[in-house]
């Protein structure tokens, strides 16, 4: 079953080919368009009656099973509380197996030893809450986040455009199940009337006003999502349904529950309004540029895409804003577009950097294909530090000194020979010394930058070899251009037993005939080998 | 072995002055007896133990010095400043140990629990009779602190060389030289030592990575880069050091003189009035305890036997240790604490006469002979328990008594247990929690040496995997080690010089307490005494019966008055009726009381000691059945034995026989059989009953018996393990269990509210206690606001019989403040109104709550659903209007039906008055053909019958061999439940998840004990509704 929501609808514009794609082939007006990302339609003006309004309330009660995507087999989703692991969801099957809700997730494994156990992610929910959002919005232009597994559309005005309630409802479930959710979902004139029945599992489709209240009244309490502690104390007075509430005194009711308990039965009945907030997508740059022939000379592409840095620059200052990463997309008449990311060492807004960067990636690039579309897509936006002080490099380029930081440097090596041919190198605790220190990312997050101090004293060579290469041996002394001398040591490593790779040798500086100093060592074992393993300066 | 000789032919000696065992907690990696024998093997002069800032070990140590035959071993500490010099401070005499202990004393007083805190002015004092070693950094360089060392410690100040094969031995010892030049100071040869063989390395690397928090494979240089810090060969040692320094080691090793044999303990002075010897007082307190006992005239017998007692009390100087015991009894007496000793030296006569137990030797003939054993020169044994709720108060008056720095507890140590092994070594090995916690979910198949792939395979986990494979080793190997240090459960120590110049002191967990740095079994080891301080529950619940009955009639009953061999009492016990009575409650206990039929007081007293994992792993209690009912010839393979056994039908059931065995029959010394004892008590953490076995078959071999017999007396020493019960604990339980069964039989009402008032205590919940008084025809009167006390209480009913009122302390989520504030204010005047008990007693809007939905407030509003809607409409009065009735409209409520205040009832008081929940639902019961619990013992054995009850107890002991116990209640009584391992696989959703539970299966009826042995499991909590009942699962 294909699942559409793996990969989260980003931008609204990014779904599809642009305009003029479109254009050429139902022959339309070139043009060139500027998005910047506006929603498509805002929540209208409430000037309509409350009762013109229609709710569709989706609630996803297997929202955190849901979340961690297909389920292949019998799982649970479990949460932390005083430092237990308790079941927050079981699938259908782990429960077939007696697992529940609140158990420990020791139960759960005694009860189906083989069964999932994922942590829940709230992270991860929200996400997907975000996604289905999105998807949701083709169906109408107000969707609203209510709570962590609530999403309410308003649909009143959608009813025609895809035909009647039920055609819409259909749509919507068919969707829903295609993308793996089981949903409950309910219709009413009020946004907390089509929640609350949602959660009762009703499938109500309610139209009008005056129906509300019969519908919500044997509702349980549990459907209103209030507190524990509220729920407890009107249980304890006998009241355990909605219709038990509507029926104690108002002021009474007020002052034990709370006036905003009352406020919400109130909106609930469509007896108060209830404005809802629509929900946008973060805000992301896209921009196209559309021509009206297709161009194939590179410097007038060049050129599109200045504009379109251009564009990204007034974006993100007016945001102060940076991004790390963009994404050109060129688009052909035929065929697949052509991408080209570039990447920076930290966030960065300028126009001009970006041009330099792009313009060496650029130089190298090939198109199959004349370009009819350039988009300019800004990734994930990032708040902008400046910096100062920066290492600088300094070369001569035609009789012209240039200054570049270490990281325009590594930028610029990167963009003309790639991304994972330049490396920082660092050094990593480890007694091992093939481990001893690793290669790292220049234009990676900084962050995770820590320099290990190497124990005071040691002496390391500065050129290891890869890989370790055998001595011979005479009268137990090892020989590389003649018998050595051993100068100092034993520096004995035992140790790196928890992987593959574990060691023991005893290592000793060592000097040739020739003066050569080198790093040579002894295996402890049975064999008594020796390699050598550097050489020093 | 080798000899080790140097270039000039002489001989290579040794003495390793700083060595770690595993009581520096996740840094040594071996156990200090491991490091002894290491150090024998290799020929050693000498060895040091020098845990860090500890002297946890040494007892170990010197134990198993003693054992190897070790030459010398050496008592030292190392100690980290916090300017971060490390020094190795050794013990050179007596003085200089006590001066090292004061000195961990103070720096582990100084830091919470677990740390330490050192400067130099702790060592202001110079240490005498200490030698110091000084670790030197690795910067070689000197600064004023080491001139301040030179001047402290002058002539007994050495720096230590350890050369550990980091690749820089050469500039280390050139640089040492250069520093010991300058400052004027010698050299020492010195191992650092961390374990005794090279190959713990790996143990070693995962400790230190459980220390620090972070997998192995980022430990980094947190570990050692080798495992140089092993006890070296003397061959290697001479590669590694010059020779002077190996000889400078053996020269420090030959000054130093102590042991740790020459601790005295000295009792403390106090309890001997001026004038008075430790003889002539306790005599005097005997003579006075005797008039006391036997007012009218002392029995000959009892005179003759004090008097043998108190010479054989002389002759070993025993005097001051009865005299401390009974000092603190005294106090107790004096603030009306309820108090029983029990132990070896208990059951005497003499503690008789002191009023340390109240068990009469005139009742108790047989336990005398085993009083105290002069040639074992064991120390006497008194053990005294108190009610739990007031112990406290005892060890108060004793620290108050004898000052905190001469009273401390014992410690306890807290060892890795397969468990916790498996969970921090599966951290550092990278695995998730989740992982190890399936691994770790079931650790019946651990038997200490062998994992079943099958269960690793279970646990989603790949037995052949590298990683498992290494978890599952370093587990095995990590398994018994120390982890920290707790406190004991009662052991105190008290001596008439400071504590800390025997052992260092430290904090415990608990504020205001202080532990010693030893076990209770290195206490003995050494010889010195300590006198056990206990809580017991029951103690409490028969003080409160007393009280009540004194409150309700005026009757004065004590443990000691009583009225003995009550044959009704022993009626109700043969009946198995002895729920909330000690001891002889439990699913197993109630079982076998039919069976055994208990007739005295010394059946009680087998009883006690027989229905436990011992007795029953060893196979003794269906031999004893059988012989006791006739079924069996009791014989006896010789009078030696029969001497021995004849008390018990020739069957071994306490601890004592197995010694005794041991000795008339396999000739054992009474020293070798105490041996055998500890051996005993943990043989399956440190698996040593080898030597012994061989011994004792051998033994009795010689002496004449059939191997067969010697095989089996074996097996039920194996199987006494770790909870054989000695005689004299079990009749001094013993008096206990009459005292409360007699206590039941007569005062169900008094008894029951006595068990009320202390919980949580005992197998059964209030619920259960209360129905089961109930259907003894006890009238339970309900919580009310106006009625009832925190505690619950007796109330006279007309025909004036007791009735128990149950007390506020049943409502859930009332605090203890709270409730005795309502009954505070309610005084004489009844609450009249909500209102009123808001303003008098100050309860809050949360305390009416609770209240309310427990019932109590029904006298103020009637049913619970008006009081819940007049409480939550309280208000808080304010200054303007002092009481303030406001007009309200009446809300409709309904009343709430039977079933409502039913689960009502169980969430707020966790007990019910109203009919049993099963009553309601029984028409839907007998659809599916469920019958009554009170049927079952009219049908036949092996009937098919099928029941349904509340799930109360689930039992899953450890000698069952997966047999899960369950007891199921319903309106009418108990059906008790056998569910054999497969079907509990088989139905394990059921099991587990069940609340009400229906059963198919088979009836067991032998005598008056029912069982069903269970072929199907039903869930039918959806019948509950929402009613709580929580079951209480033991493991």
């Amino acid at each position: 079953m294909p699942r559409a929501r793996k990969t989260p609808v980003l931008i609204r514009a990014d779904t599809g080919t642009p305009a003029a794609v479109r254009a050429r082939e139902g022959a339309a007006h070139p043009q060139h368009a500027l998005a910047l990302d506006a929603p498509l339609a805002k929540p209208q003006a409430s000037t309509a009656t409350l009762a013109r309004r229609l709710w569709f309330c989706v609630y996803l009660p297997d929202l955190p099973l849901e979340a961690g995507g297909p389920l292949e087999q019998a799982s649970v989703v479990v949460e932390e509380q005083q430092g237990m692991h308790r079941v927050l969801l079981a699938c259908p099957r782990a429960a077939a197996a007696g697992i529940m809700p609140g158990q420990t997730a020791n139960a759960a494994l005694a009860l189906l030893p083989t069964v999932r156990i994922e942590e829940r992610s709230t992270l991860r929910e929200q996400q997907t809450l975000e996604a289905l959002a999105t998807w949701l919005e083709q169906f109408s232009s107000v969707v609203c986040i209510a709570s962590a597994d609530v999403l309410l559309l308003e649909i009143a005005g959608s009813l025609r455009l895809y035909g009647g309630l039920l055609n819409l409802r259909r749509q919507i479930a068919a969707g829903l199940q295609q993308q793996g959710f089981g949903a409950s979902l309910a219709i009413a004139p009020t946004p907390l009337a089509s929640t609350w029945l949602a959660r009762a599992g009703q499938r109500a489709c309610i139209r009008d006003t005056a129906n509300i209240a019969s519908a919500l009244r044997s509702l349980p309490l549990a459907c209103l999502d209030w507190p524990a502690a509220i729920c407890d104390a009107i249980e304890g007075m006998g009241v355990t349904s909605v219709g038990d509430c509507l029926r104690l005194p108002r002021e009474g009711f007020a002052r034990r529950v709370g006036a905003q308990r009352l406020i919400e039965l109130d909106r609930a009945l469509g007896r108060l309004p209830d404005p809802r907030r629509a929900w946008r997508a973060p805000e992301r740059f896209c921009a196209d540029h559309e021509m009206t022939e297709e161009q194939g000379d590179r410097e007038v592409l060049l050129a599109i895409c200045h504009e379109l840095l251009l564009s990204l620059e007034r974006f993100l200052l007016t945001r102060q804003l940076g991004a790390q990463r963009l994404l050109f997309s060129f688009f052909h008449l035929r065929g697949p577009a052509t991408q080209l990311s570039v990447g920076c060492v930290g966030p960065e807004r300028l126009a001009g950097h970006w041009f330099a960067l792009l313009k060496l990636r650029f130089e190298r690039m090939t198109l199959p294909e004349p370009v009819i579309a350039v988009r300019l897509y800004g990734g994930r936006n990032q708040v902008l530090h400046t910096e100062s002080g920066r290492l600088a490099f300094h070369g001569k380029a035609g009789g012209q000194r240039l200054g570049y930081s270490m990281s325009q440097l590594a930028e610029r090596l990167a963009a003309r020979i790639g991304k994972q041919s330049v490396h920082g190198v660092t050094t990593v605790a480890e007694h091992r010394p093939q481990r001893a220190w690793c290669l790292q990312s220049v234009l990676g997050d900084k962050a995770r930058t820590t320099l290990a101090v190497l124990r005071h004293s040691l002496k390391r060579p500065l050129w290891m070899l890869p890989e370790p290469t055998p001595l011979p041996a005479e009268h137990g002394l090892p020989l590389h251009q003649g018998r050595l001398t051993l100068l100092e040591g034993p520096e004995r490593l035992e140790t790196g037993w928890w992987d593959e790779d574990g060691i023991a040798r005893d290592y000793y500086t060592a000097v040739n005939p020739h003066g050569m100093r080198l790093w040579v060592y002894q295996n402890r074992n049975r064999t008594a080998n020796w390699y050598l393993h550097g050489f020093f300066g | 072995m080798m000899s080790s000789l140097s270039a000039t032919g002489r001989r290579v000696r040794y003495a390793e002055l700083h060595a770690l065992s595993n009581f520096t907690f996740l840094r040594g990696a071996s156990h200090p007896e491991e490091l002894v024998e290491t150090a024998v093997r290799l020929g050693y002069e000498a060895l040091a133990i020098t845990d860090e800032c500890t002297m946890s070990g040494i007892v170990r140590a010197h134990t198993a010095a003693k054992q190897y035959g070790l030459k010398k071993l050496i008592i030292g500490s190392e100690l980290h400043l916090q300017s971060g010099r490390k020094l190795v401070v050794l013990a050179q005499n007596r003085d200089g140990y006590a001066a090292l202990c004061e000195l961990i004393t103070a720096a582990r007083r100084a830091a919470e629990k677990g740390h330490y805190e050192l400067t130099r002015l702790a060592f202001e004092s110079g240490l005498p009779g200490c030698l110091v070693l000084w670790v030197p950094d690795k910067r070689y360089e000197l600064d004023v602190e080491d001139h301040w060392l030179r001047e402290t410690f002058r002539d007994r100040l050495w720096i230590a060389v350890e050369l550990l094969a980091d690749g820089l031995q050469r500039k280390q010892l050139a640089a040492l030289y250069e520093i010991g030049r300058r400052l004027k100071l010698p050299l020492v040869a010195c191992g650092d030592v961390h374990m005794h063989r090279r190959s713990r390395r790996i143990l070693q690397d995962t400790l230190a990575a459980i220390r620090e928090g972070i997998t192995v494979d980022k430990a980094g240089f947190v570990l050692h880069p080798n495992g140089e810090r092993h006890l070296r060969s003397l061959e290697v040692l001479q590669h590694v050091y010059p020779a002077e320094l190996l000889a400078e080691t053996v020269r420090i090793a030959e000054t130093i003189d102590f042991s740790l044999d020459e601790l005295r303990y000295e009792y403390p002075d106090e309890i001997v009035p001026a004038g008075e010897t430790p003889a002539s007082y306790l005599r005097h307190l005997v003579a006075h305890g005797m008039q006391r006992r036997w007012p009218d005239d002392v029995p000959a017998r009892v005179v003759q036997l004090v008097e043998h007692e108190l010479r054989l009390i002389a002759d070993l100087g025993y005097e001051p240790y009865f005299l401390t015991v009974y000092d603190i009894v005294a106090f107790a007496r004096s603030q009306h604490i309820l108090c029983q000793g029990r132990g070896s030296a208990a059951n005497s006569a003499v503690c008789y006469c002191l009023g340390i137990t109240e068990v009469d030797p005139g009742r108790m003939a047989m336990l005398v002979e085993r009083f105290i054993s002069k040639e074992r020169n064991e120390p006497p044994d008194i053990d005294v328990d108190f009610e739990h709720e007031r112990r406290e108060e005892v060890i108060q008056y004793i620290y108050e008594k004898y000052g905190r720095n001469r009273a401390a507890l014992a410690a306890t140590i807290i060892t890795y247990r397969p468990r916790s092994a498996l969970r921090d070594v599966g951290k550092v090995l990278g695995l998730s929690e989740l992982q190890v916690g399936r691994l770790a979910r079931s650790m019946q198949w651990w038997d200490g040496q062998r994992v079943d792939d099958s269960r690793v395979l279970e646990a989603g986990l790949d037995p052949e995997s590298p990683v498992i494979k290494r978890l599952l080793y370093l587990v095995r190997e990590l398994l018994g080690f120390p982890r920290h240090l707790s406190q004991h459960v009662g052991g105190f120590v008290i001596s008439n010089a400071p504590l800390a110049e025997l052992v260092p002191v430290e904090n415990a967990a608990m504020p205001d307490r202080t532990v010693i740095q030893w076990e209770k079994t290195d206490l003995e080891d050494l010889g010195l005494l300590k006198v056990d301080v206990l809580g017991l529950g029951m103690l409490t619940a028969i003080r409160r019966s007393f009280e009540l009955l004194r409150d309700f009639d005026g009757r004065d009953l004590t443990l000691a008055n009583v009225p003995a061999e009550d044959p009704r009492v022993y009626d109700m016990i043969c009946k198995g009726d002895t729920m909330g009575v000690f001891q002889i409650e439990s699913r197993a206990q109630m079982a076998m009381l039919p069976r055994l039929k208990p007739r005295c007081y010394y059946d009680l007293v087998i009883e006690v000691a027989i229905i436990r994992p011992g007795p029953i792993q060893g196979d003794m209690v269906h031999p004893y059945l059988r012989r006791r009912n006739g079924e069996e010839a009791v014989d006896y393979p010789s009078d030696d034995v029969k001497g021995v056994l004849q008390r018990t039908l020739g069957v071994p059931i306490f601890q004592e026989q197995v010694m005794q065995l041991a000795v008339v029959a396999a000739g054992f010394t009474p020293g070798e059989a105490d041996r055998l004892r500890r051996a005993m008590a943990a043989w399956k953490r440190r698996g040593g009953l080898g030597p012994f076995e061989e011994k004792l078959i051998q033994g009795m071999r010689e002496r004449g018996y059939e191997e067969e017999f010697a095989r089996q007396i074996f097996r039920q020493i194996e199987g006494f393990g770790e909870y054989g019960f000695p005689e004299s604990h079990s009749a001094s339980f013993a008096l206990l269990v009459y005292v409360s069964s007699w206590l039941k039989c007569h005062e169900p009402a008094a008894f029951t509210a006595a068990l009320l008032n202390s919980q949580p205590m005992g197998f059964y919940s209030a619920s259960q206690l209360i129905q089961d008084v109930r259907r003894h025809g006890v009238e339970v009167r309900p919580v009310d606001v106006n009625q009832s006390d925190w505690d619950s209480t007796l109330e006279a009913r007309e025909d004036g019989a007791a009735a128990l009122r149950l007390g506020l302390r049943q409502v859930k989520g009332l605090s203890e403040e709270a409730g005795r504030r309502v009954v505070e204010q309610r005084g004489n005047s009844a609450y009249r109104s909500i209102q009123q008990l808001l303003e008098r007693a100050g309860l809050d809007r949360r305390g009416l709550g609770v209240l309310a939905s427990a019932g109590a407030l029904k006298p103020l509003e009637g049913h619970r659903h008006r009081a819940r809607w007049a409480v939550a409409g309280v208000e808080k009065p304010t200054p303007l209007f002092v009481s303030m009735d406001r007009y309200e409209a009446a809300p409709l409520l309904r009343k709430p039906t039977e079933g409502q205040d039913i689960v009502a009832d169980y969430q707020s008081l966790g007990l019910t008055l109203e009919r049993h929940p099963l009553h309601l639902l029984r028409h839907r019961l007998d659809r599916y053909r469920y019958l009554q619990a009170e049927r079952l013992p009219d049908l036949v054995h092996g009937s098919k019958v099928c029941v349904a009850g509340l799930v109360i107890t689930k039992q899953r002991p450890g000698t069952a061999s997966g047999v899960t116990f369950v007891t199921l209640e319903d309106e009418t009584g108990h059906v008790n439940l056998i569910v054999w391992k497969r079907l509990a696989e088989q139905f394990r959703a059921a099991l587990l998840n069940s609340r009400l539970m229906g059963v198919h299966g088979e009836l067991q009826i032998e005598g008056e004990v029912v069982h069903v042995i269970a072929r199907q499991l039903i869930d039918h909590t959806e019948m509950l509704g929402n009613l709580v009942v929580t079951s209480r699962d033991f493991r």
